[in-house]
């Protein structure tokens, strides 16, 4: 397979999971599956994009660790600001 | 003139060419700049005593173009790349030219879509002072859409410029336009995660 050819793939199935996201959200779920679906497949394109666009899954360890660490301390800053609204955090503002 | 190290020989230590490493730690300061915008519309959504239907405020049809268009563009990008890059097809920086002559046309599509957008929030009185969720919403597009324009100015400027260096030094002209991709690429990650977080949740 040429390159061309792979990222063409790539770009497909990334068309594929935007009507995906956005048909589903038009079906209106309660409010924890539509986040976690939501965020679940805006998840799976980042990763197509870093991947394989990005060359991130044949880069070396050296570029990979930095990002690791990186994500790490994304997840922990919102980890503290979801765990300081916890108690009421399924309320009004996310829908039923 | 004292030409940069390692644009096309890698560090013994680092095992990359610096431009690589650099590009790469910038992005993972950008990840906390827009991971702050992120975190901040949690804390604030989920504080908030209510909070607007955010897909019958903004059009859910102009983001999903949008997406496509910014998606194209990643595409068109590497595919640039893979015209000059070094391996089993031949170089072609005609093609290359191509690519990223579509590239930046995606781009601007982008922006004039977004443009679009914005003026037609302002038509109907909505402004970021109107409540905390356009706050959010034209903070972190306009965030996002600044990154478009100035990676934008550079894939102009590889474009343009790109043919004397190609002639002169071809290897570290491809490794310009890889590390320009890259950036491009994270520009459109970002969106990936606005699109549902601000249209569609």
């Amino acid at each position: 397979m040429t390159p061309a050819r792979f990222y063409i793939g790539i770009f497909g199935a990334l068309v594929a999971l935007t009507l995906i996201t956005v048909l589903v959200s038009s079906l209106q779920l309660p409010t924890a599956p539509r986040v976690v679906f939501g965020l679940a497949v805006a998840g799976a394109k980042a990763s197509l994009i870093v991947l394989f666009f990005m060359h991130l899954k044949s880069e070396r360890e050296m570029v990979f660790w930095p990002l690791a660490l990186t994500a790490f301390l994304f997840v922990f800053l919102l980890a503290f600001v979801l765990w300081s609204e916890a108690d009421h955090i399924v309320g009004p503002t996310l829908g039923s | 003139m004292h030409v940069l190290p390692y644009t096309t020989e890698v560090r013994a230590d680092t095992g990359l060419t610096s431009p690589k490493l650099g590009i790469w730690l910038f992005l993972a300061s950008e990840v906390m700049l827009f991971g702050s915008l992120f975190s901040s519309y949690a804390l604030l959504r989920t504080g908030a005593a209510s909070w607007p239907d955010q897909s019958a405020v903004l059009s859910v049809p102009l983001a999903t173009l949008n997406t496509i268009i910014l998606i194209s563009s990643s595409v068109t990008m590497v595919l640039a790349w893979t015209a000059l890059a070094p391996g089993p097809q031949a170089q072609n920086p005609a093609r290359f030219k191509l690519y990223m002559g579509l590239t930046l046309l995606l781009g601007a599509a982008f922006l004039a879509v977004k443009a679009i957008e914005y003026g037609d929030k302002f038509a109907h009185g909505l402004f970021p002072a109107t409540n905390t969720f356009l706050a959010l919403y034209f903070t972190m597009t306009g965030v996002h859409a600044v990154h478009v324009l100035v990676g934008m100015a550079v894939n102009a400027y590889l474009l343009v410029s790109g043919a004397r260096m190609w002639r002169t030094e071809p290897e570290r002209f491809a490794n310009r336009v890889e590390i320009a991709g890259i950036y491009w690429h994270f520009v459109d990650v970002v969106w990936v995660f606005l699109f549902p977080v601000l249209y569609l949740l």
